[in-house]
């Protein structure tokens, strides 16, 4: 008994850290979005989320926010397990395309927004160079300045710059397959796509959660590229869930409607992260 | 009884006030120094950024005991960081602002009332220098909360010998002839090769939209609210045709480079200094910005400054927008006397005139853009302070940046071709009203 009291003790420390750094600004944004904490006039009132209902801004950057994590996350996979697979291979170097493969996710989201800008610039972006020199178009794209060409070359642009986040669980997945699991399957004949089929697939079903529920996450949650790409723009037409709750709470001033909408996406994300949580906790029992 | 602590303490402070004493040192410890810090985005600036700190450093030898402490911040971030430090009751004390959130910054208690401290400075009889416009926005029932430093007018920017090659032999005053002159303007610089030269840019990005877009407006004699700020005025016959105005240079005349949407303050500078552009619209701060970023230029023998056009030559009305910068106290400072100082010492003519003679900034005093030498003898300074009685500041309300935003996203829709002219201008009318019919 008198054990257990000393092991609390020695979390209580980091403890105490999560709950002021998590559960403070947690709590101070679901008091904001009732008007009830940082405001001139304080008092209790749902109008925040009753206007959220009724805003096409707010309901145009949600399909936005679910459009562009559907089409990421499910690239990021993709790419993630095709070059996982690459990397699970004996090749030479294998360590220095395994650094080459990561170095997207060193970059910070803001500097890799701001390098795909200048990239997709009109006059003296890299693309529009390469595409007016070898004639492909006969005069400059405006890649940023068109709704779908921006929304595509945002989508793009994070695609690259997050897929090794899913490479690196599902590599992880890869390598923890018995290799007698492959021995036994072409002693059976199975060819190349089988035992990818029949032995890595279901081998990886559990990493893969953790990837898509994860990365689901954390796509969510985006911000900087976006931000420093488009800001948004032009119009509505990149505007994610993110930058209008930041829009709504900076730059207009409107605090409780800003946090509502943080409130309302980190409830959705919640629920997203229900699978990964319970996975993980049948694990542990 | 004291410890055996408490008296090593008390022999200890005993021998150091003796040594003191024995090193002809007080044994009344000095006044201990007080530091202020001062944020502001023109600090991450080169030239901007070296003028305040030589601000500082006089104002450190004018008032020994008060250090000053500099805290840059980009102007993108500003508001961030600035409401969010004062909400958890800090942030610098002594910051800068534009006009455009002040009304919101006073409205939520974020900046200091001045008015006591500019009372015993002898109130009304303190302020009566500054121009009586330009204490608009820094006051509010009475209260003064902040302390004008500059004003300019937004002004037509342009390249004389680029008019000349192209055959302009007069600066357009109409904007009939001002479309007439940026359709000549653009054309391929090499024979044979594609348009690499354009007539002018709007800035439709979000830095440096507010000032920009809304000068061109005016100069169509229109606005963005009516004059009580209680409804939109898009509306009328004057927002529509310069809201038309500008979208068909972009796709009809393509006198504008492509890629608008994406232009902001610093590239429509970069146009104009790399020459692809023959104008834009900008103010005094134009001229050592555009020449830093190509000396080749040689922008201050190049470019050249007119009012902006309007419908009818000699129309007495509104035709720009005015850009002001305060300084404001943090309502948390612990040294609200010694902040005064300082906003006070940077609000002086002296440092006024050197803020001219460093960034060609006007002054918000009268006095000191009616007598300084420079000033009066600048071809440039003549042609914004005129501008200043014909200039109006952007709407002073607390909804102003949401408003400002919806108009911006409503015409990049219409650059973007999602929706026709017409339809955005409506549609920005529509939600700017439902804003202010918000409590």
């Amino acid at each position: 008994m008198r054990d257990n009291y000393k092991g609390y003790l020695f979390i209580l420390p980091a403890f105490l850290m999560l709950l002021v750094i998590l559960g403070f600004p947690a709590v101070a944004a679901v008091l904001q979005s009732f008007n009830l904490m940082w405001v001139s006039k304080p008092a209790f009132t749902l109008r925040a989320y009753t206007a959220l209902a009724q805003d096409p801004e707010f309901l145009r950057s949600l399909s936005n926010t679910v459009l562009f994590v559907v089409v990421v996350v499910s690239s990021h996979l993709v790419i993630g397990l095709g070059v996982a697979l690459l990397l699970n291979m004996e090749v030479r170097f294998k360590w220095l395309w395994r650094v080459v493969a990561i170095l997207p996710w060193t970059m910070p989201d803001v500097i890799g927004g701001l390098v795909w800008r200048f990239m997709f610039d009109t006059l003296p972006g890299i693309v529009n160079s390469v595409l007016l020199r070898t004639g492909l178009s006969a005069e400059p794209v405006d890649w940023l300045g068109q709704p779908d060409l921006a929304f595509g070359a945002v989508m793009l642009a994070e695609s690259w710059r997050g897929y090794p986040y899913a490479m690196l669980i599902l590599l992880a997945g890869l390598q923890s397959i018995p290799r007698q699991q492959y021995e036994a399957a072409e002693l059976d004949g199975c060819s190349a796509f089988q035992k990818f089929l029949f032995v890595t697939v279901p081998n990886l079903k559990h990493m893969f959660i953790i990837a898509l529920v994860l990365d689901t996450i954390w796509e969510s949650r985006l911000f900087g590229m976006v931000f420093s790409m488009t800001g948004g723009g032009p119009g509505y037409s990149t505007q994610i869930l993110t930058l209008l709750s930041y829009k709504q709470y900076f730059q207009f001033f409107n605090v409780s409607y800003g946090a509502s909408m943080a409130v309302v996406l980190a409830t959705v994300l919640f629920f997203i992260s229900l699978p990964y949580l319970r996975m993980s906790m049948r694990q542990q029992l | 009884m004291l410890d055996s602590f408490s008296k090593r303490v008390i022999s200890c402070l005993g021998a150091a006030a003796v040594a003191g004493a024995i090193a002809g040192v007080p044994a009344a410890a000095p006044a201990a120094d007080v530091t202020i810090t001062y944020s502001d985005w023109q600090l991450a600036q080169d030239i901007w950024g070296k003028s305040l700190r030589d601000a500082f450093a006089e104002f450190e030898k004018q008032n020994p005991g008060i250090k000053v402490a500099t805290e840059p911040v980009a102007l993108a971030q500003r508001d961030v960081k600035f409401t969010t430090a004062i909400r958890a009751g800090a942030g610098p004390d002594v910051f800068a602002l534009d006009a455009n959130p002040v009304k919101q910054y006073i409205a939520e208690g974020w900046v200091k009332d001045l008015t006591p401290f500019i009372d015993k400075e002898g109130g009304k009889k303190y302020l009566e220098d500054f121009y009586a416009r330009a204490l608009d926005p820094v006051t509010e029932g009475g209260k003064v909360f902040g302390i004008p430093k500059n004003i300019v007018a937004m002004v037509m920017v342009y390249n004389e010998p680029m008019f000349k090659d192209a055959g302009i032999a007069k600066v357009p005053e109409t904007w009939d002839d001002f479309r007439a002159a940026m359709k000549k303007l653009t054309k391929a610089t090499k024979p044979g090769g594609p348009v690499d030269q354009w007539g002018w840019t709007i800035v439709a990005a979000k830095a440096g939209f507010d000032l920009r877009f809304s000068a061109i407006l005016r100069g169509f004699g229109g606005d963005f609210l009516t004059p009580d700020f209680k409804k939109s005025a898009l509306d009328t016959p004057q927002a529509k045709e310069a809201f038309k105005y500008v979208v068909d240079m972009i796709h009809e005349d393509k006198s504008m480079p492509p890629g608008v949407a994406q232009v902001d303050a610093n590239a429509a500078r970069r146009m104009l200094a790399n020459k692809q552009i023959a104008v834009k619209i900008g103010t005094t701060w134009s001229l050592p910005e555009v020449s830093g970023m190509n000396p080749n230029l040689d922008g201050w023998k190049v470019l050249k400054m007119a009012h902006i056009p309007q419908k009818v030559v000699d129309d007495k009305s509104v035709r720009s927008t005015l850009y002001q910068k305060s300084l404001f106290m943090n309502p948390n400072t612990k040294n609200p006397e010694a902040a005064w100082k300082l906003i006070k010492f940077m609000a002086e003519q002296k440092q006024m005139q050197k803020w001219f003679d460093d960034n060609l900034m006007l002054s918000a005093r009268k006095s000191v853009n009616t007598t300084y030498k420079p000033i009066v003898d600048s071809p440039y300074a003549v042609t914004v302070t005129n501008e200043i009685d014909r200039a109006a500041f952007l709407p002073l309300i607390p909804k102003w940046p949401e408003i400002l935003e919806t108009f911006r996203t409503n015409l990049q829709d219409a650059i973007a071709k999602t929706k026709a002219p017409e339809a955005a201008l409506a549609n920005a009318h529509n939600q700017i009203n439902a804003i202010l019919a918000r409590p």
